[in-house]
């Protein structure tokens, strides 16, 4: 490769995560910032996080956020670990079809997903609130869960599950003991991936939520429509953190559950 | 000991529209090891499951102890399997490996496990393993645990598949005669499956030599190695020289047959061959060992005369190619055993007259050396 080259891949890269990551830079160095203008730099200054911890409305949300997160991604999690585990007891045509429903959710305009949530609701008499927003980010982080778990039972060696058998287990027992043991990395994985899309979602937050149950998403964006103070600011670094948190968090189980796939390679080979 | 113990009676399997398995009928005596040998794609494996309850069978039955085994479960079934790949559970440890089976079944204490697993280890010379990963195991000891997993539930039948196909030479050597010894210490039946003649030879009570879903010949060793029934076990098992020739004339044990222009006599074994399929000037299969023909400078009675077209050493062995009427056989010498032979020289090959069989040559079910 000629040094001309090596240049422009060197700006390119350069310049893509400049833009990725200076926006997100100037939130984090604005929250400090000691005015209520974004225009220049007065001074750094702790007061905002001051105020957010003072806003109870804030507050309300955020543990409305935390909580529908924390259901979400264990109720996502079970199901969609169960929907993957049947999917390999069914027909291949059954399984062909819940694979391909199980994508839909992915695909369908949020909007719509949102608006045919919210009457069905209202028809049930459902009132709107935690329940009703768990439930609908289940629907969408389900198939995500569904679609790790599958993709780590593909990888599973059919012989071990006949040797199970063969050793004498029953199909729940293989289930208990060989496939949940085999799986649980995906399953952590995914409903950490659930946790962090419910936390962020707010599309379908904004059609569920209740008349005093907003997530934080959705107070943040009511917010942003009065003006932006450096309080959002603050809001959206510590929403940063816990990001990268739980990304970081993912990419350890993720790397725990891909050890387990190389040694059991190992063994096939 | 030779107590009948396995029976499987006119077994049938279809694949869609592949018939795998055609009319098998077998006989397993307890404490036998006996080995199913054939090319791939034989049907062999497929026995296997059928026994383990990992495939139905479409007709025929399948007798453990005279009772009717086909409608179990295989967790009902009291036989263990050897996987090809071993499949151990990558996520339990090399104790845990083997105490699944009695755990799961309940049919031991922990304290009891713990003996039987220790047992097992030292039967398998794996002791001190217990805390090990599947992943930290070598091949060779992948497939001991694999063996100690199914052992410890005291299976009536041991069956394996191909337990050895993943190892490399020098270890699969080793680990056969390992086997054998494990098969008469552990005093279970092992029914042993492999394509592999030189693994079938060296472990097995008997051998039971399949092509195409159908049991070609059951016997001991020595039985198929000698007494080929038909061509295919005759191709399949060793090295043989497998000709065309006219038969001439038969006069009691003795037949005159005409390989090129070359006439020459044998005594095949009447008792375990059935040659009278072969009728006087018609055209059949000679099949002679390559090890067991001799060549010389001399002229010998009852011998082919030809002219040497190549010379292959092959380490303690030398491979001689030899030119008869257009018809080239292979004889294999041990290197001390005669002189020098070049390529050019005229020589004359030979064997002892009840060295050869004598196959009727329709007597093709599906083809030989498929592998």
């Amino acid at each position: 490769m000629n040094i001309k080259q090596k240049k422009i891949r060197i700006f390119y890269l350069s310049l893509f995560f400049i833009i990725l990551y200076v926006p997100v830079l100037s939130v984090v160095l604005y929250s400090f910032n000691d005015s209520s203008s974004t225009a220049y730099w007065a001074g750094f200054t702790l007061d905002w996080y001051r105020q957010l911890f003072n806003d109870r409305v804030i507050f309300e949300s955020f543990k409305v956020s935390i909580e529908v997160a924390l259901l979400t991604s264990v109720l996502s999690a079970i199901i969609g670990t169960a929907s993957a585990i049947i999917s390999i007891y069914v027909t291949k045509r059954a399984e062909k079809a819940m694979n391909g429903l199980m994508f839909l959710p992915l695909i369908v305009p949020e909007v719509a997903l949102g608006i045919s949530l919210l009457i069905f609701f209202s028809e049930l008499k459902l009132p709107f609130g935690i329940f009703t927003l768990v439930i609908s980010h289940s629907l969408f982080c389900v198939p995500y869960v569904h679609i790790m778990v599958v993709l780590r039972l593909k990888e599973i060696n059919i012989s071990i599950i006949e040797a199970a058998k063969d050793l004498g287990a029953t199909r729940w027992q293989i289930i208990k003991t060989i496939l949940l043991p085999l799986v649980m990395p995906s399953t952590l994985t995914a409903s950490l991936l659930a946790l962090a899309m419910s936390l962020d979602d707010v599309i379908i937050s904004t059609y569920m939520a209740g008349p005093t149950t907003t997530t934080l998403p959705v107070h943040i964006f009511s917010m942003m429509r009065v003006g932006v103070t450096p309080k959002v600011n603050a809001l959206c670094t510590l929403f940063l953190a816990g990001t990268f948190l739980l990304i970081g968090l993912n990419q350890i189980a993720g790397t725990k559950g891909g050890n387990i796939i190389e040694f059991e390679q190992k063994q096939i080979r | 000991m030779n107590e009948q113990l396995l029976s499987i009676i006119n077994i049938n399997k279809y694949f869609g529209k592949s018939h795998i398995l055609k009319d098998v009928t077998l006989d397993i005596k307890d404490g036998e090891f006996i080995t199913l040998l054939g090319p791939s794609g034989c049907g062999k494996t497929t026995i296997l499951r059928c026994i383990a309850g990992l495939e139905s069978i479409d007709s025929g039955d399948i007798l453990l102890y005279g009772e009717s085994i086909k409608d179990l479960a295989p967790n009902k079934r009291n036989v263990n399997t050897v996987f090809q790949n071993y499949a151990l559970f990558p996520h339990l440890n090399v104790y845990d490996n083997i105490a699944y089976g009695p755990r799961i079944k309940k049919s031991m204490g922990e304290g009891e496990i713990k003996k039987s697993v220790a047992e097992m280890l030292e039967l398998v010379q794996m002791q001190g393993y217990e805390k090990r990963m599947t992943h930290q195991l070598s091949g060779g000891q992948r497939q001991r645990i694999a063996i100690a997993r199914a052992l410890i539930n005291k299976p009536d039948i041991l069956l394996l598949d191909e337990p050895l196909g993943a190892l490399d030479l020098k270890l699969r050597k080793y680990m056969q005669t390992e086997l054998a010894h494990l098969q008469k210490q552990a005093e279970t039946t092992f029914i042993y499956v492999t394509h592999d003649q030189e693994e079938a030879l060296n472990m097995s009570d008997r051998i039971v030599v399949m092509n195409e879903g159908v049991v070609q010949q059951v016997g001991t060793p020595g039985d198929i190695y000698n007494n080929s029934k038909n061509l295919f076990v005759a191709g399949f098992i060793g090295d043989r020289n497998i000709k065309e020739v006219k038969v001439l004339q038969k006069k009691g044990d003795f037949c005159s047959v005409k390989l090129g222009n070359s006439v020459i006599y044998i005594k095949p074994d009447r008792s375990l061959v059935d040659h009278d399929k072969c009728s006087e000037m018609e055209t059949a299969v000679l099949a002679v060992h390559m090890d067991k023909m001799k060549i010389s400078h001399e002229e010998v009675p009852n011998s082919l005369y030809g002219q040497i077209t190549f010379v292959h050493y092959a380490g303690s062995q030398i491979k001689t190619e030899v030119d008869v009427d257009g018809e080239l056989l292979t004889v294999i010498e041990y290197q001390n055993d005669y002189g020098n032979y070049n390529i050019g020289d005229k020589v004359y090959v030979s064997w002892e007259e009840t060295g050869a069989l004598l196959l009727p040559k329709e007597d093709t079910t599906g083809r030989g050396q498929d592998e």
